[in-house]
C-alpha cells in the first residue's frame, strides 16, 4: 500500500490560495479559507508564505491521540476524521506536529487532509497550484 | 442566501459616523456587481454638481459574484467616484485593483462599501465579520500607505487585509493611490485623493466566512480545463518579451485564485531594506533592467525623449517610495521624459527649483516632494496636463505642447494610442482610439485583453499575422475584415471588447485573463502552425452561471453590460463630456504612429466618432445615448435626465 504524500515547497508559494479555495469548493461546496484542510499563513511584511497541509506521517499522532474513535486509516493509509463521530476535543489537532488539522470555531469542526478521497485524479490542492508549491510526491502515487 | 454574491452593501456615512446595510440583490439582476453596480448608485446617489473633494461625492468599493471563489485572478476589486484627475474637468471614473481584500471583505458579509460624507477627523474602518466601525486615525496620519498597512494588521488582526493612502492622498494630490498589500493600487483615478478628503485613512477587513457556490463540480471542472492559460500570448510566444524569475517559470501573483500564467506581474524584487517584493511591470517601471524600452518619440511634430533608467536597486527605491507615498507611478512615464526634454532645451529650474532629471537621488528626492506639495512638487503636484496650464507662458511653447501630448485628453498618461509607449500598428491603435472615445479617462482602463494585446503579431510577420486574424475575426466578431489593418469597420471590435470587459469589472475578475480571445499558445511553432488560434470566448460568463446558478445566456450578459456601460455614459454625459472634448482627442492621432507611420486627419477622426456612436445608438451630435437606446436597457428614467440636459 502506497500513500501518495503531498510535498509543499513554501518558497515557491505566492499566496493565491488557489489550493484552500479548491479544498473548501470540493468538500463543503463553498469557498471559504477557514474551512479548506490547508492553509497559508502570511507574513505580509516581508511578502512570504508558509503552507501548512497535512504531512500524512508514517506514524500518525493524531490517530494515536484521538479518544473518540473518531479518526481511522483508509485502505491508502491516510488518516480520515468522521466528524459525526468527532466529540470536538481538539486531541487530534493538539497532537500534530505541523499544526495541521485546522479547528473552525464557527462551524465548530476539526478539519483533516483525507487527499481528496474518492478523486482518481489525484489532490486537488496539487492539481490548482500555479506554482508547483504543492507537488503529488513523483514515484510514490497510490 | 444567493449563490456567488453574499447579500449585503455596507453604507458609512463619515461626517455623522451612521453605518447601515442595504440588500446586493436589489442590483444583482440588472448590474451583477462590480463596476456595474457601482454606476448605477453613483447615478442615483452622487448629485451630478458634486465635485471630487465635496462631501457628496462617494467612494464605491465593489466586489462581485465571482470575487473571492475559485474562479481565475477573483481578488480583484473595483473603486470608482468622481476622480480628481479627469481633465479638463473632474468626472465619474472607476479603477480597479488586485490582491486580497474584495475577498476578504466577501468573508466578512460584504459585496461591498459605499462611503460619503467627510469625517471631522482622521479616521479608519474596521470590519470585523458584519460588524464595521470607525476608528480614530490620528496616530495613522502622515505615516505611509505600507507602515500603515502593517499597523492595522498588528491592531486589528494578523490577518486582515487593508486598503490605505499614505501622504499623496493626505495632500489631495491629483494622482494619489489607494494602496495594498506590496503592489496592489487603485492608481490612475486619484482617488487616493478622495479618501484624502475624507479624511479616510484606511479600511482594515477580517473576514472567516464564505462564498457560497451554486454548481461546485461544474466549477471545478470549469477551472480545472481552464488550466493555465498565457495571458500576454503575443510577448509571450514570440519572445519579444519574458520576464521570469530565479526559476525561469512564469508566475502569478497579484490576485486571489490566479491560476494563470502572467508574463507581466510576475517577478520578486528586493527592496532596499532586504525583504522580497513583487512585480516587473507596474505603471512601466520595471524591476529588471531587461524587459520593454521606456518611452522614446521622435516625428517632424514632436519629441519624446528616451527616458533614463537608474538601475536595479534605484529603480527598486523608486517602486518602494511611491508605494509607501501613495503615488501613481506612472507619473515618471510622463514626467521625466518631459523634464529631460525641458534640460535638453537648456532649463534648468522651473520657478527657481533645479531641475536634474536623470540623476536618481534628485528623483527620488522630487517624488517625496510631489506627495508633500513641496518645492517643485507643488507646481506638479496637480498633475502635468494640469500644470502646462499654470506654466503656460513661462516655458518655450514646445515643451507645453509636450506636457499636452504626453497627458492629453482625458489628462492621463498615453497607452495604447500607437505613439509613445506601445507599438500599435493599424489597425490597433484605431481600435484603442474607439475606446478612448468613450473611456471615462484613459484609452484603455482595463481592457488589456482585447485585441490589443496581439499588435506583436502584427509587426513579427503581418502577412502570417492576417492571415491567422481573419480567421479569428470571423469566428468572433462574424467578420473576417474586423482586425484588418484599415480604418474602416472597427467600432465593433472596439464595442465587442468594451462590453464583455465592463462584464469582467462586475464579476469582477482581471483583464488580462478575460475575454480569452486567443487560445494558448506555448511558442512561436504554434503561432505558425496553428490556422484556428480562437480562444474560449464565454469562459467567464460560464464561471458566473457556475458560481451563482443564475441562467442568463451569452446575449443576455451582453445586455447587462450594455446597460451600465451606457449608464456610465450618462454619467459622463451628466460632467459635460461629449463630442467636442472627444474630437479633442483627435489631434493626437495626426502624431504618425510609432510602428508604421500612419496616422489620421480631423475629417478622419470625426468618421472614427461618427461610426463609433452610431454603432452604439447615440446620437451624432453629443456622443450621448439615444433615448431608444436607453429605453431598450431598460433606463428610461436616465434617458428623460438626459432629454431634459439636451434641452437646459
Amino acid at each position: 500500500m502506497l500513500k501518495p504524500p503531498l510535498k509543499a515547497d513554501s518558497s515557491l508559494c505566492r499566496d493565491c490560495q488557489a489550493c484552500t479555495l479548491a479544498c473548501s469548493l470540493s468538500h463543503e461546496g463553498q469557498c471559504n479559507l477557514g474551512l479548506a484542510r490547508l492553509s497559508i499563513a502570511k507574513d505580509m511584511a516581508r511578502y512570504e508564505f508558509a503552507i501548512v497541509i497535512c504531512q500524512h506521517c508514517e506514524d500518525p499522532e493524531c490517530l494515536d491521540a484521538c479518544p473518540a474513535d473518531a479518526m481511522h486509516l483508509d485502505e491508502r493509509g491516510v488518516v480520515i476524521l468522521d466528524d459525526e463521530a468527532c466529540i470536538r476535543c481538539g486531541s487530534c489537532a493538539d497532537a500534530c506536529p505541523y499544526g495541521a488539522i485546522p479547528n473552525h470555531k464557527g462551524a465548530d469542526r476539526y478539519l483533516k487532509c483525507d487527499l481528496c478521497a474518492g478523486r482518481a485524479e489525484g489532490p486537488l490542492c496539487a492539481k490548482m497550484c500555479p506554482v508547483g508549491a504543492i507537488v503529488l510526491e513523483a514515484g510514490r502515487e497510490g | 442566501m444567493p449563490f456567488g454574491w453574499v447579500g449585503k452593501l455596507l453604507e458609512v456615512n463619515l461626517t455623522t459616523g451612521e453605518i447601515g446595510t442595504r440588500d446586493t440583490m436589489r442590483y444583482a439582476a440588472d448590474y451583477i456587481g462590480g463596476r456595474g453596480l457601482a454606476a448605477r448608485v453613483a447615478w442615483d446617489e452622487i448629485p451630478p454638481e458634486a465635485g471630487p473633494f465635496d462631501p457628496e461625492n462617494r467612494v464605491i468599493v465593489m466586489t462581485g459574484p465571482l470575487t473571492g471563489t475559485l474562479a481565475p485572478t477573483t481578488g480583484r476589486t473595483v473603486m470608482t467616484g468622481i476622480s480628481p484627475r479627469t481633465y479638463p474637468r473632474p468626472w465619474y471614473t472607476h479603477s480597479t485593483i488586485g490582491g486580497w481584500f474584495g475577498p476578504e471583505l466577501k468573508y466578512a458579509g460584504y459585496d461591498g462599501i459605499i462611503l460619503w460624507g467627510r469625517s471631522p477627523k482622521p479616521v479608519y474602518l474596521v470590519i470585523r465579520d458584519g460588524v464595521a466601525k470607525l476608528e480614530d486615525a490620528a496616530g495613522l496620519w502622515g505615516q505611509g500607505a505600507r507602515e500603515t498597512q502593517l499597523a492595522l494588521r498588528g491592531r486589528v488582526d494578523s490577518r486582515a487585509q487593508v486598503l490605505a493612502i499614505g501622504p499623496a492622498g493626505e495632500n489631495l494630490v491629483r494622482f494619489a493611490t489607494v494602496q495594498h498589500a506590496e503592489e496592489n493600487a487603485a492608481g490612475h483615478s486619484g482617488f487616493g485623493a478622495v479618501w484624502g478628503s475624507k479624511n479616510l485613512k484606511a479600511i482594515a477587513v477580517r473576514g472567516t466566512g464564505g462564498v457560497t457556490v451554486a454548481r461546485p463540480d461544474e466549477l471545478l471542472r470549469e477551472v480545472i480545463g481552464a488550466g493555465r492559460f498565457n495571458i500576454t500570448p503575443a510577448p509571450a510566444v514570440l519572445g519579444v518579451y519574458s520576464p521570469r524569475d530565479g526559476k525561469n517559470t512564469p508566475k502569478p501573483i497579484c490576485t486571489q485564485s490566479c491560476t494563470f500564467d502572467c508574463h507581466v506581474v510576475n517577478t520578486y524584487g528586493r527592496a532596499p531594506d532586504g525583504r522580497r517584493t513583487p512585480g516587473v511591470c507596474i505603471g512601466g517601471v520595471y524591476l529588471q533592467d531587461r524587459g520593454v524600452e521606456t518611452t522614446e518619440y521622435r516625428s517632424a511634430e514632436m519629441t519624446v525623449p528616451q527616458g533614463v533608467r537608474f538601475g536595479v536597486e534605484k529603480e527598486n527605491a523608486f517602486h518602494q517610495a511611491c508605494n509607501n507615498l501613495g503615488l501613481d507611478l506612472w507619473f515618471r512615464l510622463v514626467m521625466q521624459p518631459w523634464l529631460i526634454r525641458c534640460t535638453e532645451l537648456g532649463i534648468r529650474e522651473i520657478r527657481g527649483f533645479p531641475i536634474a532629471p536623470d540623476d536618481a537621488d534628485w528623483f527620488l528626492s522630487f517624488t517625496g516632494q510631489l506627495a508633500r506639495r513641496e518645492g517643485l512638487g507643488a507646481v506638479l503636484a496637480d498633475d502635468l496636463r494640469r500644470a502646462m496650464d499654470e506654466l503656460e507662458g513661462e516655458l518655450p511653447d514646445e515643451l507645453i505642447r509636450l506636457g499636452r501630448e504626453l497627458e492629453f485628453n482625458f489628462g492621463f498618461p498615453a497607452h495604447r494610442e500607437g505613439r509613445f509607449w506601445d507599438e500599435e500598428p493599424l489597425p490597433f491603435w484605431v481600435i484603442s482610439a474607439m475606446m478612448h472615445i468613450s473611456a471615462s479617462r484613459d484609452p484603455t482602463i482595463g481592457t488589456h485583453q482585447s485585441s490589443l494585446m496581439y499588435a506583436d503579431f502584427l509587426l513579427d510577420n503581418r502577412e502570417l499575422a492576417r492571415r491567422r486574424f481573419r480567421v479569428l475575426s470571423e469566428k468572433v466578431w462574424g467578420d473576417p475584415d474586423a482586425l484588418e489593418p484599415t480604418f474602416e469597420n472597427k467600432a465593433p471590435v472596439a464595442i465587442w471588447s468594451q462590453n464583455q470587459h465592463m462584464l469582467i469589472d462586475c464579476f469582477p475578475i482581471c483583464d488580462f485573463g478575460f475575454p480569452q480571445i486567443m487560445r494558448p499558445l506555448k511558442e512561436r511553432r504554434d503561432w505558425e502552425e496553428a490556422e484556428d488560434i480562437s480562444g474560449d470566448l464565454y469562459l467567464h460568463h460560464r464561471l458566473f452561471r457556475a458560481v451563482t446558478g443564475v441562467e442568463l445566456a451569452d446575449g443576455e450578459l451582453t445586455r447587462i453590460a450594455e446597460r451600465a456601460f451606457n449608464l456610465e455614459r450618462a454619467l459622463l454625459a451628466r460632467a459635460g463630456r461629449g463630442r467636442a472634448w472627444e474630437e479633442a482627442l483627435g489631434p493626437h492621432f495626426r502624431l504618425p504612429c510609432r510602428a508604421d507611420g500612419t496616422s489620421i486627419d480631423a475629417e478622419g477622426f470625426a468618421r472614427l466618432l461618427d461610426e463609433y456612436y452610431a454603432a452604439r445608438g447615440w446620437d451624432l451630435e453629443r456622443g450621448w445615448p439615444e433615448t431608444s437606446t436607453l429605453d431598450e436597457l431598460g433606463l428610461p428614467e436616465v434617458a428623460a435626465e438626459l432629454q431634459r440636459l439636451r434641452r437646459a
